[in-house]
């Protein structure tokens, strides 16, 4: 046997545990959600009826998940920038050099440790209308709340904070792998250019971070496409107040889970799928365009 | 002056953060009477420890930690050993079919977990894995996230440890375990954090496989507290607080390596 051979059997075999768990619980999936998508099947039942692709065109006839497109694009819409405005605002702070940042980093990134189920119930009373510490808070300066949790328009604002004050932590700590890995020199020359300040973010931070910038872009609008648990754990396994917590993964969740209509929710998680991959693909034409122009 | 502004602006942050935990540990510690009050005090008069053993009593938390620490242990331990090998493979071994094979890695991190949901479920089902510990667990015991950080890890490192290690006539496994883990601390703290903390605080999928109270987890055991209790506030906020502590343990253990483990990973 040739040594090339031999090496590729020795990496196989160091593979094989891998690739066999990922063929039957990733690869495998993927295709069989998109099969399931075009049957009528309660998953109980041994027959299947193939119904072609009635499950789409039902979904995209359905009002809820016309309600849950809008509400999962306003959540990302307002998600995405605000935590990463944040989450750079607060690397940049956590990088200059100052005293106690050990711990300033470890509070900020609590959050997104601690389990969602735990934080949840703390928020869903921060957010209560009558004993809530929002609204105590808001009183103090003479405003009187709103019951936060049973008004359908505030139910965003509900959601974003969550997910923000959850989140912020680990974007944070991403702008900062980003912003230690760029090189001291850079902005030696520039200081000695006469650049401070403002500038100084501009013209070397701004343009030598944004790979991590792109990074950060990309993640996070992902993981905004698929919110779903702030939902469930805020609203006590509900939708919120008028459906307007209602995103796509819970719609999909309860079709799925609740209703037991398997094709139907393979079918919108493969509409979730294919938007989320869109997107992705948009975003990674954008970039390379960005790169053209600078 | 500048410095100033960043305390400050620092400091409004962390109270941002701090903030519910800090509520949170005070209403734990509230006698009922105190709770709801229109305007509550942050300082509990008197201290009522017992919330804490009256919240523990009222629900198996004991079994919860267990089935967590065993589920999260389990899955961390394998996707670590895994992990290392195929990244190492990746990384520092030429074969046939490397370059798609990795390529098509890749792509399954786009994949959103959900979609896997409905057919994996169908999966676990007919392997008659409904509501055991291997239905929970086998399906998660790697992660290509992990794969694709310890590979970039391996890259960085120089070569001539691998190619002596080679001269000795080391297999690729003992090289891997005996050399290279050790020298490659950060990356594989990170990545079982990482991975740890996920699986710890998975929902959807333990809610969706077991119907056994007995297999709970710590989130899920604590979201039927939350609907048992109602709103005893002050006994929730004990369970949420003692449920917390075991991870912001595990996290400030580790927390060190974090920063450097990513950033030496090149995702950026």
């Amino acid at each position: 046997m040739t040594l090339k051979a031999r090496r590729t059997i020795t990496a196989y075999m160091m593979l094989l545990p891998t690739l066999i768990l990922l063929a039957v619980f990733t690869l495998y999936p993927i295709f069989e959600s998109f099969v399931i998508s075009f049957f009528h099947w309660d998953m109980i039942s041994p027959h299947k009826q193939f119904v072609g692709l009635q499950n789409y065109v039902q979904i995209f006839e359905d009002p809820l998940f016309h309600r849950a497109v809008v509400n999962t694009l306003l959540f990302v819409v307002l998600y995405v920038p605000i935590v990463m405005a944040l989450g750079l605002a607060v690397a940049l702070l956590l990088n200059a050099r100052i005293r106690f940042r050990a711990f300033f980093r470890t509070a900020i990134f609590l959050p997104y440790v601690t389990s969602i189920a735990a934080t949840g119930i703390v928020w869903q009373w921060i957010f209560n209308g009558q004993y809530g510490l929002l609204n105590d808070l808001l009183r103090q300066i003479g405003i009187q709340g709103p019951d936060w949790l049973n008004t359908p328009q505030d139910t965003m604002i509900c959601l974003v904070t969550l997910s923000v004050w959850q989140s912020l932590g680990y974007v944070s700590v991403l702008f900062l792998a980003g912003l230690q890995n760029i090189s001291r020199e850079y902005y030696e020359a520039a200081r000695v250019d006469g650049a401070h300040g403002w500038h100084l973010f501009r013209h070397v931070t701004w343009p030598l971070l944004s790979p991590t910038t792109f990074f950060v872009l990309l993640m996070s609008t992902i993981e905004a496409f698929k919110v779903f648990l702030p939902v469930y754990v805020l609203y006590g396994a509900t939708d919120g107040p008028n459906d307007s917590g209602l995103t796509m993964l819970y719609y999909m969740f309860t079709e799925g889970f609740s209703d037991y209509r398997m094709g139907y929710a393979s079918a919108s998680a493969y509409i979730l799928f294919v938007i989320i991959l869109a997107c992705t693909l948009l975003q990674m034409t954008l970039q390379r365009r960005v790169h053209y122009e600078s | 002056m500048r410095k100033l502004f960043i305390y400050a602006a620092l400091i409004v942050v962390t109270l941002f953060v701090l903030g519910p935990f800090t509520w949170m540990i005070s209403t734990s510690l509230k006698p009922a009477g105190e709770v709801l009050t229109a305007t509550p005090s942050l300082w509990p008069h008197p201290f009522e420890w017992n919330n804490y053993s009256t919240a523990w009593k009222s629900a198996p938390f004991g079994r919860y930690f267990l089935n967590s620490l065993f589920i999260s242990g389990v899955e961390t331990a394998f996707d670590l050993t895994l992990g290392a090998m195929a990244a190492y493979a990746f990384a520092r071994l030429d074969f046939a079919g490397k370059r798609t094979l990795f390529l098509a890695l890749l792509a399954t991190l786009m994949v959103p977990g959900e979609l896997l949901l409905i057919p994996n479920y169908i999966t676990v089902a007919k392997l008659h894995w409904m509501s055991t510990y291997q239905g929970i667990i086998v399906p998660w015991l790697v992660s290509v996230f992990t794969i694709f950080l310890m590979r970039q890890f391996f890259l960085s490192m120089p070569s001539e440890i691998f190619e002596a290690a080679e001269l000795d006539g080391l297999h690729p496994v003992r090289t891997l375990f005996q050399i290279v883990m050790p020298l490659t601390k950060p990356v594989w703290i990170t990545a079982g954090l990482i991975k740890f903390i996920g699986s710890w605080n998975s929902f959807l999928w333990v809610v969706v496989v077991s119907n056994s109270q007995s297999l709970d987890t710590v989130p899920v055991g604590l979201m039927n507290f939350t609907s048992d209790v109602g709103t005893e506030y002050n006994q929730l906020m004990a369970a949420a607080t003692f449920c917390m502590v075991p991870l912001a343990i595990v996290f400030l253990l580790g927390q060190r390596y974090f920063v450097e483990g990513i950033a030496r990973s090149g995702i950026r």
